[in-house]
């Protein structure tokens, strides 16, 4: 079977990772996110036409409303494969329209206009106030924290307290890099986002675990070999069934970013990025922090010591055909 | 029980299972309550906020929120949802509403109705210059002499002297009768101002006492406003300031197009599954397949059923959750078959492997789907709206992973192993391959 030697090269999977996490960083220092009118407050409609018309037919209704300062975006729908995405074609334009807080007249003022001059088939107006954006941050947040709680304890108590440290880590690292990609590529910021980040923190850990029950199960008899060496064995061994694992859980994920609409979009691209981190920090970030906390530990040191740490890929071939 | 028996009864109670999930489901479009991001509609958040000497307590937030839920049922929506979210937020759910504008404008508005007396300086003024000055700060009214609680019913009709104008009938309760009947006596000749919410509406001059517990507010512009000042005095006041913090209008037609796309993401997404797994691990990918149409069925007829019985409805982010499941349900098979495989390049038997190989997958599975399931439980105890949606499909679709590993996929596998000639290459093309590899080396 395979036999790859993984946690010989644990530098260069570290420095990998490393490059990524300042590159996110460097991305959400100096090119910040893109929030969403739910964290800024502000009004975002999104109106489908019934003719054809361009940005600046809009920009100049709004100008004479005074709401110059307005964003305005056409939206393609994607058609794939000749796969409409649209439930009822229509032949004019949809718009997305994003102005300051609007009250109800000026609201109703503005869609009259438009619609007198465009004819407005049908519209999505989302209104938020400047509040908002705290309660969902701070909401967020808490449900950071306890997730990451929650997890902790159930991996300590299943598995063991080293394995949740290092599983909690490369958690850190998938979310830390998704949103380092998010601020990079400029994708706006909304509470979609946010309940796809965390559920990156049950997927990631989902491929982790994996791991780890494996290195787990292996690991109740270790003798005339190291821990490491055991470790990248069962790596190996669950490497076939990650491939898969990602492969098919970024399908349906692939669906909806090609086919999902504005908001699954959302969704699909900041789970995307998530699963492809997650597959990756379980095999070359968690594992390796793991397993060099592990032989710490005093009877895996002695181990080391007698069977050498360059045998990781020789001891593991080894007991692969033994 | 021999195990085959086991096996068989197993799939019986799955088949049980399926069959009361396609009884959930069907008729499709009634079963499956969509939320108003799919369906079109109207749904606000409010946030109530202190004014000075008026702090927000608990029974108010209530109080506010029965008055929301009266006026809601007197807009006649089918399905609305009130709830109160946290101390200070109520949200309101209209789904499928066709006037959103008006019901905007009706729910919102405080519906605080107050009688007093127009000061004699100001008596010869007009109700807008009235209004004018009150705006400025003059001191254009008395003391507050009766408010809208005391009014136990409100009617809009065409009446009074100018024919066809539309107007306002009161009826006061007792103590408020008595209360009016002292106020008319005391001010006859003087002009007895109607302010809704701070607004001036009508201030006739009091010609005689009014002893009935009667009153008329007219000088209103049409009858559709008239019915909504009735409406909105009928239910009473909203006894906190409440500001709209989140506000999202869906028209029908936006709705459908997300589900449509919701829907045809979907069918991609299982489809390239489906042929992936069919691919990968061909005779084993046709069990996977009959295995995640089961799943579905599941899945869906529970939220059917929670749609059914509280009222739940699928929006937008809990599609997401559904298809992002779809892959999680594949995950589980593809454990349990990798360590079957495992287990029979170590030269087991199909049967042998199957029974250790799929008890080591389960618990894999099973120790991943509970952490991912942790996960979406945090999510859905602080979620923020939609996002609930997200987590509870989630949650469902990994609940369901797991009765499908127990319930389909360890008595498939387990009869497979007893009654086909396994070792047939056919069945396990790549299996085969792998072994004659290893075997090979």
């Amino acid at each position: 079977m395979f036999n790859f030697d993984f946690l010989g090269r644990k530098y260069i999977w570290y420095a990998l990772s490393g490059f990524f996490i300042l590159l996110s960083i460097f991305g959400m220092a100096f090119r910040g996110f893109n929030y969403s009118i739910d964290f800024k407050g502000g009004s975002a409609s999104d109106v489908i036409f019934e003719k054809v018309v361009t940005v600046e037919q809009i920009r100049a209704v709004l100008d004479q409303q005074g709401l110059g300062d307005s964003k305005i975006q056409p939206i393609e729908h994607s058609n794939v494969g000749g796969i409409d995405t649209q439930a009822s074609p229509n032949k004019g334009s949809e718009m997305l329209i994003r102005t300051r807080t609007l009250s109800q007249t000026q609201e109703q003022t503005l869609y009259n206009k438009l619609n007198q001059q465009f004819g407005i088939q049908d519209r999505q107006t989302k209104t938020v106030d400047a509040t908002w954006g705290a309660t969902i941050t701070q909401r967020a947040i808490y449900a950071l924290i306890a997730t990451i709680v929650v997890l902790i304890i159930f991996i300590t108590v299943r598995y063991e307290f080293k394995m949740s440290v290092a599983a909690v880590l490369s958690l850190v690292h998938d979310v830390l890099i998704t949103a380092g990609i998010y601020a990079l590529v400029g994708r706006e910021v909304n509470p979609n986002m946010i309940a796809a980040l965390l559920t990156i923190l049950g997927f990631s850990l989902y491929d982790t675990i994996v791991v780890f029950h494996r290195i787990k199960d292996n690991s109740t008899n270790v003798v005339r070999t190291t821990y490491s060496a055991m470790a990248n064995r069962s790596i190996n061994q669950v490497l076939m069934r990650s491939i898969n694992t990602s492969l098919v859980t970024l399908l349906p994920i692939v669906a909806l970013l090609l086919f999902g609409g504005e908001t699954l979009k959302d969704f699909a691209f900041a789970m995307m990025i998530g699963t492809i981190a997650g597959a990756y920090s379980s095999i070359f970030f968690a594992s390796p922090i793991f397993v060099s906390w592990k032989e710490a530990e005093p009877y895996y040191k002695n181990l080391k010591r007698k069977y050498g740490s360059k045998e990781t890929v020789a001891a593991s071939s080894a007991t692969a055909t033994s | 029980m021999t195990d085959r028996q086991k096996h068989l009864l197993t799939l019986g109670v799955l088949i049980v299972l399926v069959a009361v999930s396609i009884f959930m489901i069907m008729p499709v479009s009634k079963s499956t309550k969509l939320g108003l991001d799919l369906k079109g509609g109207l749904s606000i958040i409010y946030v109530a906020k202190d004014t000075p000497g008026a702090p927000v307590t608990d029974a108010k937030m209530q109080q506010a929120e029965f008055v929301l839920r009266q006026r809601v049922d007197a807009l006649g929506v089918a399905e609305p949802e009130i709830q109160r979210e946290g101390a200070r937020n109520i949200m309101v759910q209209l789904p499928g509403i066709k006037d959103p504008a008006k019901a905007r404008a009706i729910l919102g508005k405080p519906a605080v109705l107050q009688f007093a007396i127009v000061q004699d300086q100001y008596f010869a003024m007009s109700e807008s210059q009235l209004n004018q000055l009150k705006k400025e700060g003059k001191p254009v009214l008395g003391p507050v002499l009766l408010t809208g609680d005391k009014v136990s019913s409100a009617k809009a009709t065409f009446g009074g002297q100018v024919a066809a104008a539309p107007e306002v009938n009161l009826t006061f309760d007792n103590q408020g009768t008595v209360k009016f009947g002292q106020i008319t006596a005391q001010n006859v000749k003087k002009r007895l101002a109607i302010v809704l919410d701070g607004q001036i509406i009508t201030a006739p001059t009091i010609d005689e006492p009014i002893p009935d517990g009667k009153a008329v507010i007219n000088g209103i512009k049409s009858i559709d406003e008239a019915k909504n000042i009735a409406l909105v005095l009928n239910t009473g006041a909203i006894p906190v300031t409440l500001d709209v913090l989140q506000m999202d209008q869906v028209g029908a037609t936006l709705g459908a197009d997300a589900l449509h796309a919701g829907v045809i993401a979907g069918i991609v997404g299982f489809a390239l599954v489906a042929v992936y797994m069919l691919l990968y691990y061909q005779g084993l990918g046709l069990v996977t397949w009959l295995g995640l149409s089961i799943y579905s069925t599941l899945v869906w007829g529970m939220i059917a059923a929670i749609g059914r019985y509280y009222g739940w409805t699928l929006t937008l982010p809990g599609i997401a959750g559904l298809i992002i499941s779809i892959g999680m349900a594949a995950d589980s098979k593809i454990i349990i078959f990798e360590r079957l495989k495992e287990e029979m390049r170590d030269k087991k038997t199909f049967r042998t492997a199957v029974d250790s190989g799929f008890w080591h997958g389960f618990r894999t599975s099973l120790d991943a789907d509970l952490v991912t399931i942790f996960a979406a439980i945090v999510l859905f105890l602080i979620g923020i709206g939609p996002i609930k949606g997200f987590a509870l499909t989630l949650i469902i679709g990994l609940l369901m992973d797991i009765v499908l590993m127990l319930m389909f996929t360890r008595p498939i596998l387990g009869l497979l192993a007893q009654i086909w000639p396994v070792k047939s290459p056919a069945f396990l093309v790549r299996l085969g391959r792998m072994r004659g590899a290893v075997e090979n080396v």
